[in-house]
C-alpha cells in the first residue's frame, strides 16, 4: 500500500462521510424547528411528550440509538428492514444521525426564540403588527443571529460524530482506515483519516464565519 | 391534573399495542434452513483479514473462508454473500438476520455454544505470544511472561490465555490494537491467533514484532456459527464431509497456508 493507494481508499470513505453530514444537516435542521414547536407548544400532552423524547435522545449516548435503529427491527419484530436495502446500514445511521441532531438543534431554537424579551412583543403590539408578523420581522432576524455560534458548534461536532457510524459497519473514512490497519499493518492511515477531518472542519469554519460576517448588517 | 392522566393512559396504549405486535410479529413458522435456502443467498458476517476474508488487488473477495463457503452454497445451490460486520456484534447481527451466519475464523467455546450453533470444526488454531524482536531473548517460556503487560482482544480465547499467563492484563478492543498496544510499548506482550500473526508480524508497521515460538499455548479450533437451534449447521456439516472427502478443502488450505491446521 502506498500512499496514493491509501490516499484513494480513504477519499472513498470519506465520500461516504461527506454525504452522511451534508445529509444530516439538510433534514435536521429544518426536523429540528418542528421539535421546537412541540417542545413550546400550549397543548400539554405534546408538549411533555416531545421533551420526554428530546430528553431521552439527548440523555443517551449515540451509539447506542445507532444500535436501536439498525438492530431493533431485527431482532425484536423479526423484520430487518436495513438488511434489505443495498444501502440499509446508510439508511440507519442517516435515521440515528438525524433524530439525534434535530433534538440538539430544537434546544438551540428554543434557546434563541425565548432569549428575546417581552418588552419586544408588547412594542409590536403597540404598533399593531399580527403576531406573525412580529416573530417574522422582529423576532427571527434576532433569533438566527443569536444561534449561529451555538449551530456551529454542534456543526462542527457532527462532523466528527459521523466517524461513529462505524458501530453498524457503515464504510466510513474510519472504518476505511481500521481495515487497512488490519489487512495491511499500516497505522498511518488512521492518522491521515485524522488530516481529512481536520481539513473539512476548517473549511466549515470559515463557511460559519462568512455567515456571522453576512448578518453583521445589524446590531442587536 | 386531567390531562396527565391522558397522558398517562395514551403511553400505556401505544407500549401495550407494540407488545402485542412483538408476540404476533415474530416467528413466520419456517425452519432456519428453509429461511435461508428459499431466499437462495447465505449471507455471511466477516471482518477483513489474511488469510481468512480479504480483497485481492482487483477488490474481488478471497481468502480460505470465503472460498470456502462459495464452495459449500454452490453445493446447497444459493450463493454466498459477504457482509464486513464489527466483531463485537457478531451475535446481534446474527440474531436479527442481518447475516446468517459467522464465516470468519471463529473460535468454538463452550460459553459461545450458549447463543450458537456451531457446525463441526474445519481448522485448528493456537493462540500465540507476539513480543518485540529485540526483547525476544527475555521470554524463554510461559513462565518468563509472569508479571509483564500483557494484552490480548477483549473476549477473545486470547485473553483467557493472557491472563494465565501474567497479573499484569489489560484488555484491548480488537486482535489489531492489540498489536499496536505492544508495538506502542503500552505493553510487553500480546496474545493472538496464530492464523493472524503469521500473516500480520513483521509486516509494515509490525516489522519490529516477533511470534515467540517457544511458548505453547492451548489449541481450539474454527468452525462456522449459526443461529442457535438452526437446522443449517447439519445441512453444512454434511457438504463440509463432501468437500473434505473430494479434497477441495485440502486444495484450498494448501492454497492459503493453512493447510497444517485443517482438521481432516
Amino acid at each position: 500500500m502506498n500512499f496514493s493507494q491509501v490516499t484513494l481508499q480513504l477519499l472513498q470513505g470519506f465520500g461516504v462521510t461527506c454525504l452522511l453530514f451534508i445529509l444530516t444537516l439538510v433534514f435536521s435542521l429544518p426536523l429540528g424547528l418542528l421539535v421546537c414547536a412541540g417542545s413550546r407548544t400550549r397543548f400539554k400532552p405534546l408538549r411533555y411528550l416531545t421533551r420526554a423524547f428530546v430528553w431521552v435522545i439527548r440523555g443517551t449516548p449515540l451509539m447506542l440509538q445507532l444500535f436501536v435503529v439498525f438492530y431493533v427491527p431485527g431482532m425484536v419484530f423479526d423484520a430487518p428492514i436495513f438488511a434489505n436495502l443495498s444501502n440499509g446500514r446508510f439508511v440507519a445511521a442517516l435515521i440515528a444521525f438525524v433524530i439525534n441532531y434535530a433534538c440538539y438543534f430544537s434546544e438551540i431554537y428554543r434557546g434563541g426564540i425565548e432569549s428575546v424579551s417581552v418588552g419586544q412583543y408588547e412594542a409590536s403590539a403597540v404598533l399593531g403588527m399580527s403576531k406573525w408578523q412580529t416573530f417574522l420581522h422582529v423576532v427571527l432576524p434576532q433569533v438566527i443571529k443569536r444561534i449561529v455560534p451555538p449551530i456551529g458548534n454542534e456543526i462542527i461536532t457532527l462532523v466528527k460524530d459521523t466517524s461513529l457510524a462505524r458501530v453498524i459497519a457503515v464504510f466510513d473514512i474510519i472504518m476505511v482506515a481500521e481495515n487497512i490497519l488490519s489487512l495491511h499493518a499500516l497505522i498511518w492511515p488512521l492518522f491521515y483519516a485524522g488530516v481529512f477531518f481536520l481539513l473539512f472542519n476548517g473549511l466549515v469554519t470559515m463557511l460559519l464565519r462568512f455567515a456571522e460576517r453576512k448578518l453583521d448588517y445589524y446590531k442587536i | 391534573m386531567k390531562k396527565s392522566i391522558i397522558t398517562i393512559v395514551a403511553v400505556v396504549a401505544v407500549v401495550m399495542a407494540l407488545t402485542a405486535c412483538l408476540a404476533a410479529c415474530g416467528g413466520n413458522g419456517k425452519t432456519d434452513a428453509e429461511y435461508i435456502l428459499d431466499k437462495g443467498t447465505l449471507i455471511c458476517g466477516i471482518t477483513l483479514y489474511e488469510p481468512m476474508n480479504y480483497a485481492d488487488e482487483d477488490g474481488e473477495m478471497t481468502g480460505f473462508d470465503t472460498e470456502f463457503a462459495e464452495a459449500v452454497c454452490a453445493k446447497l445451490g444459493i450463493e454466498a454473500k459477504f457482509q464486513v460486520i464489527k466483531w463485537g456484534s457478531k451475535e446481534v447481527e446474527l440474531n436479527g438476520k442481518y447475516i446468517d451466519c459467522i464465516w470468519n475464523g471463529f473460535t468454538v467455546t463452550e460459553k459461545r455454544k450458549e447463543n450458537i450453533e456451531f457446525t463441526k470444526s474445519y481448522l485448528n488454531n493456537t493462540q500465540c505470544v507476539v513480543v518485540k524482536t529485540s526483547a525476544l531473548a527475555d521470554f524463554i517460556s510461559a513462565a518468563s511472561c509472569a508479571g509483564k503487560r500483557g494484552t490480548a482482544e477483549q473476549g477473545s480465547a486470547g485473553e483467557t490465555a493472557a491472563k494465565d499467563l501474567t497479573s499484569a492484563y489489560t484488555a484491548s478492543g480488537s486482535q489489531m490494537s492489540a498489536l499496536t498496544d505492544l508495538s506502542s510499548g503500552n505493553s510487553d506482550f500480546a496474545v493472538v491467533d496464530v492464523v493472524l500473526a503469521n500473516q500480520i508480524v513483521g509486516k509494515g508497521d509490525y516489522a519490529s514484532l516477533s511470534i515467540v515460538q517457544s511458548i505453547q499455548l492451548e489449541s481450539e479450533e474454527y468452525a462456522v456459527g449459526f443461529r442457535k437451534g438452526s437446522d443449517m449447521a447439519a445441512k453444512v456439516n454434511a457438504v463440509i464431509d463432501e468437500l473434505l472427502a473430494d479434497g477441495t478443502l485440502q486444495r484450498l488450505a494448501e492454497k492459503y497456508g493453512v493447510d497444517g491446521q485443517l482438521i481432516k
